[in-house]
């Protein structure tokens, strides 16, 4: 999933201080899983944002609304018979969602409520951990399913560096080393012949090294 | 005189652009460079230029010290973070080099490493800035340096086909002569009724002008560069001229010749560009009266 946290309140309503009505809008794709910006997301915030503009003598006039995905133009729809009421819109989605909305009513400002962090998997009860760079090239298949580019802190397709110890990265204890873990994995599948092949130098141009990236599906399009 | 004395006392510059080996033979570059010396204010060292790998600008520069040519090294950030950027500043500097020509960097998928992970960790105004700062004694990171760097920086305005894309050059070269440049280099237009015209306009940026002649190598690039690149101007009448020359190559030596002369009434100084082919240098100079 992509994973997000919300950003600090005072930001939030630095963006919105001009306005005194807004539509607040969650997704309920990835940001609710994560615990940023769904729709239990959207009633806290909204509270906190009028608890806020009352503090100033001020009134804010917040219509929340929960769309199925903000990254599909199908679901933005919905907030058409909404976006005459409003000053401006304050988006709870990723980054995807935040520009769908603005793309999708360019004479209304459109503020994001989170910072969108990365693509990642839930370790434990409240704890993500970043997974996948979208490199668009994965080499999991030759690292035993542990993504050397997302987990190694300097993306070494040859490692461990010299920085790994006790199966611990050496920028934080509590990172664990990603060559640790595929060694360990290609150990438990009997292959660790495979890390002494060398890994080329990486084509970067699949990543978005090659610039802003799309996929065209000519059976779907 | 060194070259940032040149153009504060308004004298006329003339740079040749001296591209670095693909290699390690530096015999070419340094003979063609010992055939200019006395004859140019300057040589421009591109780093990478159009994305190709080769020696890099700050040896480059050094080279030429040696050869006793005033040097001004290319630097960009496609390729180098700011750890690095500083880094290479600080040792130009040691090495003698004190002038900079902050650039774009080609994109990487039209150079010859196109699978290279580009850096862009730094834009032109983010080196200028860091630039500035380095000479102020203090690094990016807020750290006090043990002795500080003095350079004279210069910024490129990009290709531009009318007065709408010149206004917008010049608004982004404004930004970076507030952040520090002293001088900036116009790119290739061979129309110099035009050229004047943009030039006056320029002028409201307060620092010297450096004009670009492009040596027209060959009739096709001449063409490629009219079809696909409105800014240069180049007429059909400038094409019919080299096509019907009996010497075409030796035509675009002159050409190149009398466009340097023409500017020397137009800006303060030219930068001439040879791509590789710097040993027609002598022979632009001659036609140059220089």
């Amino acid at each position: 999933m992509i994973t997000a946290e919300r950003k600090p309140l005072d930001e939030i309503i630095d963006y919105i201080k001009p306005f005194s009505r807004i539509l607040l809008v969650g997704c309920n794709e990835c940001v609710t899983v994560c615990a940023a910006g769904g729709r239990k997301e959207v009633g806290l915030l909204s509270s906190a944002l009028q608890m806020a503009f009352m503090k100033e003598g001020k009134v804010l006039d917040v219509k929340e609304l929960t769309l199925e995905r903000q990254c599909d133009p199908e679901y933005v729809e919905e907030l058409v018979p909404l976006i005459d009421q409003v000053d401006a819109v304050v988006s709870m989605a990723c980054g995807c969602g935040v520009q769908e909305v603005a793309k999708r009513f360019k004479e209304k400002p459109v503020f994001p409520a989170v910072n969108t962090k990365f693509m990642g998997a839930s370790e434990r009860q409240g704890v993500w951990a970043e997974r996948c760079q979208g490199c668009g090239d994965c080499v999991l298949g030759m690292t035993g399913g542990i993504c050397p580019v997302a987990r190694c802190s300097k993306r070494l397709l040859n490692g461990p560096c010299g920085g790994s110890s006790n199966g611990k990265c050496e920028i934080n204890p509590e990172v664990d080393c990603a060559w640790q873990l595929i060694w360990d994995r290609l150990k438990s599948l009997g292959i660790e012949k495979t890390y002494e092949e060398i890994v080329p130098a990486k084509d970067w141009r699949t990543s978005r090294d090659g610039g802003p990236r799309k996929i065209i599906r000519e059976d779907l399009a | 005189m060194s070259f940032q004395k040149q153009l504060s006392s308004g004298e006329f510059v003339v740079l040749a652009e001296m591209n670095t080996p693909k290699g390690v033979d530096i015999s070419e570059m340094v003979t063609n460079a010992r055939k200019i010396k006395e004859r140019v204010d300057g040589a421009i060292i591109p780093d990478m230029d159009n994305g190709v790998m080769r020696m890099s600008a700050l040896a480059g520069g050094v080279l030429m010290r040696q050869q006793g040519i005033e040097p001004i090294i290319h630097v960009y950030g496609r390729d180098r973070n700011r750890m690095a950027i500083q880094g290479d500043l600080l040792a130009a500097h040691v090495l003698g080099i004190q002038n900079l020509l902050v650039v774009h960097g080609e994109e990487m998928s039209y150079g010859d490493h196109v699978d290279a992970k580009p850096v862009d960790d730094l834009d032109e105004l983010g080196i200028i800035r860091a630039i500035q700062s380095l000479q102020e004694g203090v690094d990016m990171a807020g750290f006090d340096l043990k002795g500080s760097p003095n350079f004279t920086v210069g910024c490129m305005i990009k290709p531009f086909a009318d007065d709408t894309a010149l206004d917008q050059e010049l608004e982004k070269a404004q930004g970076k002569i507030s952040a520090g440049a002293q001088f900036v280099i116009f790119p290739p237009v061979f129309d110099l009724e035009r050229l004047s015209a943009f030039v006056q306009k320029a002028k409201s940026l307060g620092v010297p002008i450096i004009s670009t002649v492009f040596l027209l190598k060959t009739v096709g690039i001449a063409r490629y560069m009219a079809t696909y690149e409105p800014g240069v101007f180049i007429s059909e009448d400038l094409i019919k001229r080299l096509r019907r020359a009996p010497d075409r190559e030796m035509e675009g030596v002159i050409l190149a010749g009398e466009t340097i002369k023409a500017l020397r009434e137009l800006c303060q100084g030219v930068r001439i560009v040879t791509l590789g082919w710097e040993h027609r240098l002598p022979a632009i100079l001659d036609y140059a009266g220089l």
